[in-house]
């Protein structure tokens, strides 16, 4: 893999070169919101984000969109999600999101809808610093080696470009004097640090290695029924995953337009509606069972797939859970370890209900 | 007005209207869907109603006085299927906050003292499935036109209508807000439906729950995260009373016997 460099103030030069025939999409704050967002004004980007509040999921994969449209004289795909672009700045635990995807999305069950915009989609990834709540160490994917077309270490007075592929070596291509092709011995230097000094940065540790096992030998563990008890139910674990695929699709007929549409959007297993089925059966009825669901999933069921976990580390369900069941309370819960939580301290019954004024 | 058309009925208890309003706001769209359907009674739009027989009644607002009560019982013995639109048919609305048989009595005194009222006594306020045998909900405060348009749609080809049972919270997410909740705002997005597309939170203003109860809300989930932060009970209790109508009602029988 090439590796060249790129001097910082050329950066939006070149973004803005690349982008006039793609639409570049980029992290932005917009009302005090990190969200990956269509770039307009290329000053806007946020270099030095340390998450979006939605994974670069929507970018291949809206909310929700139009899988096709009916009328009198037969049915028209809409593919207008996938049209070309660019994904600039995302990070290594978000471009191993992404890889997921593909595997679930690509291989066994080809989904026409995820190819075409994964296709039409350029992966341009920013290296990145870690908070208090990542822990892609942990799920060794704090580095990436594949999944990118360039790949920016941000080195404080420049960038050393990794080319991951050719579709990104034409883009270089496409500017050739904004880059150096060769790297100094100080840049090998300062990178070597820079990575030593980022790796030991990781505050939030999980051991994922004995997950799996953990995750069979307590299945019936007593934690289970009270973060069931907790939940709300409100899905926004899945909808911040980058690895969350669940979709739903609803037919929408209009007889005033006379046609019809099918929309697709992003649903989760942890509602009750989703494992339901004819006459109002449901497999899991119980919340606790559909957060049991959710865990399996991601630190068991997927391992034994694919080899690795369904969790990049990314620490979104950590900031968004209200009731605090994220990767990190349930791995420590797995653990036998005391968890200071919301759904731990929970009372059970109205009767218990301790804290009334 | 051919007799394969659909016959619907579009009928008012008590409430705002807003739900009608909201149909009529369809414009351009309703002459169309109004070509496809047969209008047979809808006093907001049109003067020569006939009430007659009805495959669809739209039936808006709560059951609040004897009249109420006399007309839905009368719209659902000579309709096929009848939707409750809006929250105030759907779960009593705003109306229907006092849902104890007490607080009740208490207030229609203070209202009327000892007059005895002839024409159209006022009850308790009770949504239509306190009554009569509810079909289909359409819920919101006032409803979607799309989801209108939607329902309509779908029983007139037959089929049954459908509704993705989620909470505020999903499309809240969709439109990437930061949980207010988080923020330590007293917001109800976990405890209602969805289908208002978030609009509140994405203002940065709490859920009010106006869309109705969620089918699986988690009341006492909610109820001791807000006391967790430092809520008032009473307050609580108001915001979760203010459109829920008797949805929660379960669960604030069950906080009232734990008082007692």
């Amino acid at each position: 893999m090439k590796v060249i460099k790129l001097e910082k103030k050329k950066l939006i030069p070149f973004l803005q070169f690349i982008s006039q025939e793609r639409e570049l999409w980029a992290p932005v704050k917009k009302n005090d919101r990190i969200i990956y967002d269509l770039i307009e004004d290329f000053t806007c980007i946020d270099m030095n984000t340390t998450r979006t509040l939605l994974p670069p999921k929507k970018v291949i994969i809206p909310q929700q969109f139009n899988m096709f449209r009916v009328t009198g004289l037969g049915y028209e795909s809409d593919y207008s999600h996938a049209v070309k672009k660019i994904l600039f700045g995302i990070h290594p635990c978000d471009i191993h999101g992404l890889l997921i995807l593909d595997k679930l999305f690509m291989q066994d069950h080809p989904d026409p809808y995820y190819i075409e915009a994964r296709r039409n989609t350029l992966i341009l990834g920013l290296s990145c610093w870690p908070d208090e709540h990542c822990f892609a160490r942990s799920t060794n994917t704090h580095i990436i080696r594949e999944g990118f077309d360039l790949f920016f270490t941000d080195l404080e007075h420049s960038y050393l470009v990794w080319v991951g592929s050719s579709a990104g070596d034409d883009l270089i291509k496409l500017k050739p004097e904004f880059f150096e092709q060769k790297p100094t011995d100080q840049d090998i230097q300062d990178f070597t640090y820079m990575q030593i000094e980022r790796d030991t940065s990781y505050k939030t540790k999980i051991n994922f290695i004995s997950m799996p096992d953990l995750m069979e030998l307590k299945y019936n563990e007593t934690f289970w029924e009270k973060m069931g008890r907790a939940c709300l139910g409100c899905g926004s674990c899945s909808m911040v995953c980058p690895t969350c695929n669940c979709y739903n699709v609803i037919d929408r007929h209009l007889i005033s337009e006379e046609t019809g549409e099918r929309r697709r959007y992003w649903d989760s297993c942890t509602l009750c509606e989703y494992s339901e089925v004819a006459e109002g059966v449901n497999f899991r009825k119980n919340c606790a069972d559909r957060l049991r669901l959710w865990y399996t999933h991601k630190m068991q069921a997927f391992i034994s797939k694919y080899g690795k976990a369904s969790c990049v580390g990314c620490g979104r369900c950590l900031l968004t859970c209200p009731v605090d069941i994220n990767v990190l309370t349930v791995s420590k819960s797995l653990q036998g370890k005391d968890v200071y939580a919301y759904w731990n301290r929970l009372p059970r019954e109205a009767s218990d209900d301790k804290s009334s004024k | 007005m051919s007799k394969n058309k659909l016959r619907i009925g579009v009928y008012g208890l008590t409430g705002c209207a807003g739900d009608q309003l909201t149909i009529l706001n369809c414009e351009d769209r309703l002459l169309k869907l109004f070509e496809t359907v047969d209008v047979r009674s809808f006093l907001m739009a049109k003067s020569d109603n006939l009430e007659e027989e009805l495959d669809i009644a739209l039936v808006e607002g709560s059951v609040s006085t004897r009249s109420d009560e006399e007309s839905v019982i009368n719209i659902r013995q000579r309709t096929g299927s009848l939707v409750a639109i809006g929250i105030c048919a759907c779960f009593g609305g705003i109306q229907a906050v006092f849902t104890e048989p007490e607080e009740w009595a208490k207030q229609y005194e203070q209202v009327y003292g000892n007059r005895s009222v002839s024409s159209n006594a006022a009850l308790q306020s009770r949504p239509v499935k306190a009554f009569v045998k509810v079909d289909y909900y359409l819920p919101g405060c006032p409803i979607h036109k799309e989801q209108f348009l939607a329902l309509l749609s779908r029983l007139a080809l037959g089929s049954t209508p459908e509704f993705h049972r989620a909470p505020v919270c999903l499309e809240c997410k969709w439109q990437e807000n930061d949980c207010l909740l988080n923020k330590n705002v007293l917001c109800l997005g976990p405890l209602t439906t969805a289908g208002c597309g978030a609009i509140c939170p994405t203002c940065n203003l709490p859920c009010v729950g106006c869309w109705g109860p969620f089918e699986e809300a988690n009341c006492w989930s909610e109820w001791n995260l807000l006391l967790d932060k430092d809520y008032d009970r009473n307050i609580i209790m108001q915001k979760m009373k203010s459109f829920s109508g008797t949805g929660f009602i379960q669960f604030f029988n069950t906080m009232k016997k734990e008082r007692t």
